[in-house]
């Protein structure tokens, strides 16, 4: 009997755990936003939880209003468009050649791909390379700086090589130069991986601070992530040199950076939200995809 | 991670046509591989170049504006750079954190997607399956700056953390800014990010083991633990050893994207990092020569780990990174 009710104990105890990390996972990303819709005052005691204190729009407002914020937002989603454009475009062109067994030297463009997704030459060659090509203060700096990843270029590669073989054999007979199987045969059937690896590139472009912070110095050019890395290190590093005894003076003094800085993550954050249906779905997609080929 | 078998055998199968017919046919192949060798030729291969300021004492205004013909210019400096940081104890520091935080990552991180994956293929409803998966993936979406920003509020000095534990009588913590503690909110920060979105490869491998097994289990009268302990385990172990040999590998990338935006000067004896320490380095104090030799020290390291943990998963599974 004893067996028979522990049985029945442990789906009960599972979803309690279960539902702990979905708590978990949730209550930070809830906080934010409840605070960026509380007043001040709740906001800077600490007393706002789940959901807001004294409910107010003005500081997502302000937000809003911002001209730095809004251009910010504008670089990104520019930065975002046409950088997933070319990587795109780059990533399918050279995913096909290295999918051909056939292709002679086959081996050493492989190698060479391996080779620079191990060994990177580091931040300050980076650095001099794009200030000698005059991309720093450009916003190619943050288009060349994410485009092309090796990782997405073999995942596109290894689905071009679980097409069949036929289809395209069938074209080339009717005098279809390569370049034209590749976008009317290959490209359609390919899809699927196509729409998961645009969303890799669109949401690592996105959510990249690192090019900003390593190549833009212009505040005109700054994009989102760069905005939200600044007002966060900025926030701590007014705090660095005075440790914990003035850290309550800090926060008085930091009234409406705490709010700020909450609503704007959280309107930063609304199109990864807005798409978010379409990314789970698809990038779910993309790890089975990479994995599962044999 | 993409995992490719290798296939030797698949090989020997194309006939080879003289070289001439071949390029006559497919030249275009090689116009089409064109646009991609000549981006990473000036963006990846070209800046290899630059690796030469680790033996140099570069200036970058040596030859006036251009700091690339400058890396020629400058005067050679051996191995002193090298020989100076083995005794820098800011680059000592960053050395041991980056193991130190790499180790902790993932002694506490790596088997909590595993336990979650198991625990959550026990769940019958589909409905709740579905829902806490949309949840726990939800973070890997993120930026780290936001993740950042998410953390710093909910834990600084006016984060509703601290607001509790002082209303349950404990006192504030500075979980930010204290040396021993703010380890442990990288940890907890990067296991709140990947945890959900890691325990996918998990949960597919599960989805992938025999539901005969199970059966059979079932007629032989075990419950829910022993067919957890005897055949979902066993069955994962596989896939756990290729992911844990494959994480060994990184084990020199400690989170860079995440400590930039997360630490601050006050925790920099535990929370510097290699990658953060060059940055500094080299943006911060200008000292491009030295930034340039830690950063080739480490990505030789790097190279090295990745390329024997990548044999040694090859060799034991048949299944690799490239």
């Amino acid at each position: 009997m004893a067996k028979q009710k522990k049985f029945e104990i442990f789906p009960i105890i599972n979803i309690i755990i279960l539902s702990l990390f979905g708590v978990i996972t949730l209550y930070p990303c809830l906080n934010v936003v409840a605070k960026a819709f509380s007043s001040q005052g709740y906001v800077i005691s600490g007393q706002v939880y789940l959901l807001p204190k004294d409910f107010q729009l003005d500081t997502i407002k302000y937000v809003l209003t911002q001209p730095e914020f809004l251009n910010a937002f504008k670089i990104s989603v520019v930065v975002t468009i046409f950088g997933t454009l070319f990587a795109m475009l780059l990533t399918v062109l050279t995913a096909y050649p290295l999918s051909k067994p056939s292709l002679r030297g086959r081996k050493f463009f492989l190698g060479i791909f391996v080779f620079i997704m191990l060994f990177n030459a580091g931040m300050v060659p980076n650095y001099i390379l794009y200030r000698s090509l005059h991309l720093t203060n450009t916003i190619w700096a943050l288009i060349f700086s994410g485009a092309f990843s090796v990782f997405n270029l073999f995942i596109v590669k290894n689905y071009y090589e679980s097409l069949p073989e036929t289809v395209e054999e069938a074209a080339r007979i009717d005098g279809a130069s390569n370049l034209v199987t590749l976008f009317r045969i290959v490209l359609p059937m390919s899809m699927p991986v196509i729409a998961t690896v645009t969303l890799f590139y669109g949401v690592g472009y996105w959510n990249n601070y690192f090019a900003g912070v390593m190549y833009i110095t212009d505040p005109s050019l700054k994009s989102l992530q760069q905005y939200l890395y600044d007002l966060i290190t900025l926030a701590m590093n007014t705090t660095d040199t005075s440790g914990n005894a003035i850290m309550d003076a800090e926060s008085v003094a930091n009234v409406t950076g705490e709010v700020v800085r909450c609503a704007t993550i959280v309107v930063s954050t609304v199109p990864i939200l807005v798409l978010y249906p379409f990314l789970q779905k698809y990038f779910v997609k993309g790890v089975t995809i990479g994995s599962v080929k044999g | 991670m993409q995992l490719s078998r290798t296939k030797s055998t698949a090989k020997n199968m194309t006939h080879k046509k003289p070289l001439s017919a071949y390029l006559k046919q497919n030249y275009d192949m090689y116009l089409i591989l064109l646009p991609g060798l000549l981006f990473i030729l000036i963006f990846n291969i070209l800046p290899m170049y630059g690796i030469l300021i680790a033996f140099k004492d570069y200036s970058m205004f040596a030859v006036e504006g251009s700091p690339f013909l400058s890396v020629l210019a400058s005067p050679w400096a051996g191995l002193k750079h090298f020989q100076k940081i083995m005794g820098e104890t800011g680059f000592l520091y960053a050395f041991r954190n980056t193991m130190v935080i790499s180790v902790l990552k993932i002694v506490c991180i790596f088997p909590v997607p595993i336990i979650f994956a198991i625990l959550l293929n026990e769940v019958k409803s589909n409905a709740y399956q579905k829902g806490l998966q949309t949840i726990v993936y939800l973070p890997h979406f993120l930026s780290w700056a936001v993740v950042s920003g998410i953390f710093v509020s909910l834990l600084g000095s006016t984060g509703s953390v601290n607001h509790l534990l002082e209303a349950m009588g404990f006192g504030k913590v500075s979980f930010l800014m204290d040396n021993n503690i703010f380890r442990w909110v990288l940890v907890f920060s990067d296991g709140w990010k990947e945890v959900g979105w890691s325990s996918i490869i998990y949960f597919a491998a599960i989805a992938g083991l025999d539901q005969e097994c199970y059966e059979a289990a079932l007629v032989d009268g075990a419950n829910r633990f022993q067919q957890i302990w005897y055949i979902t385990i066993p069955g994962l172990m596989p896939t756990i050893i290729l992911m844990l040999i494959l994480r060994v590998g990184s084990i020199m990338d400690a989170g860079f994207g995440q400590i930039l935006v997360m630490y601050n000067p006050t925790v920099y004896e535990t929370a510097d990092i290699i990658g953060t320490y060059v940055y500094r380095v080299s943006m911060g104090q200008l000292n491009f020569s030295t930034g340039t030799a830690v950063g080739l020290f480490n990505s030789l390291i790097s190279l090295t780990l990745v390329v024997s943990t990548n044999a040694i998963a090859k060799k034991w599974s048949g299944k690799s990174i490239w």
